[in-house]
């Protein structure tokens, strides 16, 4: 008895355990979501009648080089539809921030309109930290615009596609939807302070822009301004401390 | 603690066979309610660490009464999966070290880099950065209720499922209106 029911147990125990690899969601990371990017307006509900891109804006995921707002393909193909797009009004200086749902080790920041290159981000492998925003010139293109960004992943064959419409230097076309943008405040750069050198990085401690400590041995440069706490020690921290 | 998951599923499958289940038999649930579950109140362990900042330092009211209300759900989704894991004597959360997260990294989770840099970041800023890491968070939840709507089997789990799918992508909506 106890041999004939232990052996069926242990197969749906060992078969459970691969259908709970097989299940686990895998997908999605990152979309534009100011000036809001197609995909962006279908979640906010901005446009209608989107299909399953509304749960999952972050996911418009394919292999890398492509020109269109889906990356290709057939999925999430109404993100290529001619629709009604609102079309953000913005100035020749566009800040575009995204929202990530998942790290990734990058290799570029792309983005375009038609066929020209606006501008490119080389993060030459690094992972995004808690935002991630550029700065673009509209390169003198101006009325209603599609602009097509593509994060390139460093170590996946795939990119992540965003296109934003928008209506650039208020002229041309139909008046916009959405209220204009308020211009990005960007944050003051804080003068580099005389950095402190020498001591041990210690939680509780507060560090200024330029501060420099060690920690196992290394030094490390303080990149933001904050008051440290047990857990974001240097190497753990990149967003904070770079390694010199 | 998959060693421990089929020690436990043994013991609760021999002491069926006893004839006294001390939880709900085995077939009424299965790995994506326990998936879903311990997932999703590790998810909420993080969104927390994000939204206790937040309540204190956010300026904009909207972004205040949003994570506030977050707050309050979590707590109650909290207690039901909690108590249902225990009733299916699962552990509250999954080893990080086994199945479907090795080698997959914390890449969907919220680093503690990223909350050092939401307490570093200061007025408009530190709008902005809970806005955008609430927003990166809520999608990934909302990815796990998806999920269980679709594959889990215990009812009540589902239903649970549905109910967050809906209130996170009212969020992500309100979100979305203020940041565009």
């Amino acid at each position: 008895m106890r041999r004939r029911v232990i052996l069926p147990v242990l197969t749906i125990a060992t078969v459970g355990a691969s259908l709970f690899i097989a299940v686990a969601p895998a997908s999605a990371h990152g979309y534009i979501s100011s000036p809001p990017s197609r995909q962006a307006n279908c979640a906010s509900g901005a446009v209608a009648n989107c299909g399953d891109i509304i749960y999952e804006p972050q996911s418009v995921e394919a292999p890398k080089g492509s020109m269109q707002c889906n990356g290709g393909g057939s999925r999430f193909a109404v993100l290529n539809e001619n629709r009604n797009w609102p079309a953000a009004s913005v100035g020749q200086t566009v800040t575009f921030n995204w929202v990530l749902t998942a790290r990734h080790a990058t290799s570029t920041w792309e983005y375009f309109i038609g066929n020209t290159k606006l501008a490119t981000f080389n993060d030459g492998g690094a992972q995004p930290g808690a935002t991630k925003s550029h700065t673009v010139s509209m390169g003198g293109f101006s009325g209603r615009q599609t602009l097509l960004a593509r994060w390139n992943i460093a170590d996946t064959i795939n990119a992540f596609y965003s296109c934003v419409d928008l209506n650039i230097g208020g002229g041309g076309g139909t008046p916009p939807t959405t209220p204009p943008t308020t211009p990005p405040t960007t944050p003051p750069t804080t003068p580099p302070t005389t950095p402190p050198t020498g001591g041990t990085w210690a939680a509780g401690t507060t560090y200024a822009v330029g501060s420099v400590v060690t920690y196992g041995g290394a030094s490390y440069r303080c990149r933001q301004a904050h008051t440290a706490l047990t857990g974001w020690e240097p190497p753990n921290v990149p967003a904070l401390w770079a390694r010199i | 603690m998959r060693r421990l998951a089929v020690i436990l599923l043994l013991i609760g499958a021999l002491a069926g066979c006893g004839g006294e289940p001390a939880a709900p038999p085995p077939s009424s649930f299965n790995d994506t309610d326990v998936m879903f579950l311990q997932m999703s109140l590790d998810y909420i362990g993080q969104g927390d660490q994000v939204v206790a900042l937040a309540e204190q330092r956010v300026a904009d009211p909207r972004i205040r009464a949003l994570v506030v209300e977050l707050r309050g759900q979590w707590r109650t989704e909290a207690d039901t999966m909690r108590r249902w894991l225990a009733g299916w004597q699962r552990p509250p959360s999954a080893d990080p070290d086994a199945g479907a997260h090795a080698g997959h990294g914390d890449l969907h989770s919220l680093r503690p880099a990223d909350l050092a840099e939401l307490a570093a970041a200061r007025g408009a800023d530190f709008d902005r950065t809970a806005v955008s890491l609430l927003l990166g968070h809520l999608h990934n939840c909302v990815e796990v209720t998806r999920m269980e709507a679709t594959g889990g089997l215990y009812p009540p789990a589902k239903a649970l499922a549905e109910t967050m799918t809906k209130h996170r992508q009212d969020q992500i909506r309100r979100m979305l209106t203020l940041t565009a």
